[in-house]
């Protein structure tokens, strides 16, 4: 930036040809895009912190309340159980997807016999649609399913449950089906990450007497830092905005035991049919999600800069 | 509310229909759109379009010769747009306030259809009903408006009972109940021949538990209380509405535990199987019934609890309301008139395979034993209430599902889940 600045201040001349010469091509790029953005992401993101502060049905005209909705969501104990979930979801979810995809990812790596069969293995849930998947693993947790049948089969029937309807269980026999799928694409990522290492440092390392274990702590892990903001922000990004996985299997109950901002979120514009409090839910959401995401970025910047 | 659930079922494979009913509907709208501004629909000939949510494939079959037959009547044309059921409930809005709205809808009679008629949405149907003098006070009463005016022309409706196989109570050696507590002693004999006497299905459908409630309130407390109560009049925290629980209570040790985790499909089948004694629900169950069992299935009403209060039954009613901004009010009244008759409702119950009993008095019910006894059991009630959501709204409906299933779960919590449920109601009341 400050370079920038200094190369227009000292040769102003030539900066305003280059600009000049600005490919209409390339302003057609930025231009269009931005346009449809606008109409169809920046103009009703916008719309949605207005309606945050009104009273709507969907049908009359919505009534300007001001903060009443923010009000109302700080004493709302649905409200904040789904924020409890939704931090757990998060660090379960995210933390777990992270760790066994960066493992299916070291793994895999290598090129063996049959490596590409596993890998496609893994990666085949990500290709079903959340709600296929939710199917399949409803038939696992029916009663007398196949969940059950396994338990009793080791001996554990004592533990069998109705494992979607019983409150201590809901949100963690969602989570499971969500991170079948998600270390699929984690390890995807990461795969992508490793080829990009160059073999040398690894062959230097080695040659310096580096173990292992070293070498993953000090070679591999570094060097993934581009990836790792990738995957941190698709995490955030995936978990805050869960909703058709746990929507199909539980509709966040049984009462709200599962419940997580999102399902929470449209239950209330489309159930409820209060769509200005949805909307600031939305914001949270919002909020939360960006908050996550830009202090890591802040972080990834200061540390590039020191 | 049955409706949610044949959609639900059927979503996958109706995806694809949805889609083109949606596609269908956009269409459509953008003709309208253009049209409405040339001089075509000005003097009120365009074609009466129809929005319906009876996606089920033998109820869009019936619906869809009805509309043929009605075209090549030449009283005027109409077209009908097949939506899945819960697209269609939560599009329903949309639909009504748009700029140019499809002109008919097929609806559930009740609150529902009052709430959008104190909005101004729906068209005034006074006229039709002029000619549907012959239906019952229940029927006219239900379809009228808070301003006096009908809004809605009644289709068909369907009751609420304990189904149970007839086989099974024979093997068992038990009698359908009268009382209450003639039902808890049958529940007692069917828990000690090792059978879940009482079978329900609150997984994916929750919503199927509101049937005891509406029940035990109605048998309790009266219907008028349960509708004053569903309308926001009265308290959910009330010692009335209390008394409701305490006795849902002495049933609960016999609810099957499984039930909590199945839908209320898996609920059928396992009542057909054998695997439960008797099941509360509508007679929509039977459209997941294989045929051959259909003959073997009888039913009882909800058990008499206080013979002081007037008979009430759940017959939830279907029917249609039209748009108030309708382009073609004429066309649309034509195709009302007609929908009321009884040619078409004996060919709609004809074809359609669920059972069901047509609004219009002087049309043909399917002859069955079952449909004969339910027309019977409906007739004798002094007051029909349509279900929760029906008698309240979509909205108030998520807050019954929470405070019913976590009731069912704990019962000893009931105080503080009626406080509640009474906090989440004002919240929906207030808007």
């Amino acid at each position: 930036m400050t370079a920038t600045i200094s190369t227009t201040s000292v040769t102003p001349t030539r900066r305003r040809r280059r600009s000049a010469r600005l490919s209409p091509l390339l302003v057609a790029f930025v231009l269009v895009p931005f346009a449809v953005e606008s109409v169809w992401v920046f103009w009703p993101a916008i719309q949605g912190f207005w309606f945050s502060l009104t009273r709507w049905d969907g049908m009359t005209p919505p009534t300007f309340v001001g903060a009443d909705n923010y009000v109302e969501l700080a004493g709302d104990a649905t409200f904040r159980g789904a924020l409890v979930n939704t931090v757990i979801w998060l660090v379960l979810f995210g933390g777990l997807s992270v760790l066994g995809g960066f493992g299916m990812a070291l793994v895999l790596q290598k090129e063996r016999r049959w490596v590409g069969f596993y890998r496609a293995a893994l990666f085949t849930p990500v290709v079903f649609s959340l709600v296929v998947t939710a199917l399949v693993w409803r038939v696992f947790y029916q009663p007398d399913g196949i969940a059950d049948t396994l338990l009793r089969a080791v001996g554990l029937e004592q533990l069998i449950r109705p494992w979607l309807a019983d409150p201590q269980t809901a949100l963690y026999a969602v989570i499971l089906p969500a991170l079948w799928r998600q270390i699929g694409y984690v390890m995807v990522l990461f795969l992508a990450g490793l080829k990009a290492i160059d073999p040398a440092l690894h062959e230097a390392a080695r040659m310096d007497g580096a173990n292992a274990w070293q070498r993953l702590r000090h070679v591999t892990i570094p060097q993934l830092k581009g990836v790792n903001a990738v995957v941190l922000s698709v995490i955030v990004i995936d978990s805050l905005r869960s909703f058709d996985i746990v929507w199909s299997l539980t509709k966040g109950g049984p009462y709200h035991s599962s419940e997580l901002l999102s399902t929470y979120m449209y239950s209330t514009a489309f159930q409820s049919l209060r769509l200005g409090y949805a909307s600031a839910i939305a914001v949270v959401i919002f909020v939360l999600a960006l908050a996550v995401i830009l202090g890591y970025l802040v972080r990834a910047f200061r540390e590039e800069a020191s | 509310m049955s409706d949610f659930d044949p959609g639900r079922r059927r979503f996958l494979g109706h995806l694809g229909l949805a889609g083109l009913g949606a596609l269908g509907a956009s269409s459509f709208l953008s003709a309208c759109a253009s049209s409405a501004s040339g001089p075509t629909t000005s003097n009120g000939s365009g074609a009466v379009t129809i929005q319906s949510n009876l996606s089920s494939p033998q109820a869009k079959a019936a619906m869809e010769k009805l509309i043929e037959t009605f075209n090549a009547q030449g009283k005027g044309t109409a077209s009908l747009n097949t939506i899945a059921s819960e697209t269609f409930r939560t599009q329903l809005p949309t639909y009504l306030t748009s700029a140019n709205p499809p002109d008919l809808y097929t609806w559930y009679a009740g609150s529902v259809a009052n709430d959008y008629a104190s909005k101004n949405l729906l068209l005034d149907v006074s006229e039709v009903w002029k000619s549907l003098d012959d239906y019952p006070q229940s029927l006219r009463t239900l379809s009228t408006d808070a301003s006096g005016k009908q809004i809605f022309v009644p289709m068909n409706n369907y009751w609420w009972g304990f189904f149970y196989r007839k086989s099974n109570f024979a093997k068992w050696g038990v009698q359908e109940p009268k009382t209450w507590t003639e039902f808890l002693a049958l529940c007692e004999t069917l828990k000690s021949k090792g059978i879940p006497p009482i079978g329900i299905g609150l997984g994916d459908t929750p919503w199927v538990a509101s049937a005891w409630f509406d029940y035990l309130n109605i048998r309790i407390n009266g219907a008028p209380f349960h509708r004053e109560l569903l309308a926001g009049k009265q308290r959910f925290d009330d010692p009335k509405v209390k008394a409701v629980f305490t006795r849902w209570r002495e049933a609960l040790p016999y609810f099957d535990p499984k039930g909590k985790a199945y839908p209320f499909q898996e609920a059928t089948t396992a009542l057909l199987a054998g695997k439960t004694g008797m099941f509360l629900i509508g007679t929509f169950f039977a459209d997941a019934a294989p045929k051959d069992a259909l003959g073997d299935l009888d039913f009882f009403r909800f058990p008499i609890i206080d013979p002081a209060v007037p008979l009430a039954e759940e017959a939830p009613t279907d029917g249609f309301f039209a748009s108030a901004k309708t382009a073609n009010p004429t066309g649309t009244k034509a195709l009302l008139s007609y929908l009321a008759g009884v040619e078409a409702q004996e060919a709609y119950v004809k074809a359609s395979s669920g059972i069901v009993l047509p609004a219009n008095p002087r049309a043909k019910a399917s002859d069955s034993p079952l449909v004969v006894k339910g027309k019977a059991m409906l007739n004798e009630a002094k007051e029909l209430t349509q279900f929760f959501n029906r008698d309240s709204s979509d909205a108030l409906q998520p807050t019954a599902d929470t405070a019913l299933t976590k009731f069912i779960d704990k019962p000893d919590q009931i105080d503080a889940i009626l406080r509640e449920w009474q906090a989440g109601a004002e919240k929906v009341f207030k808007g």
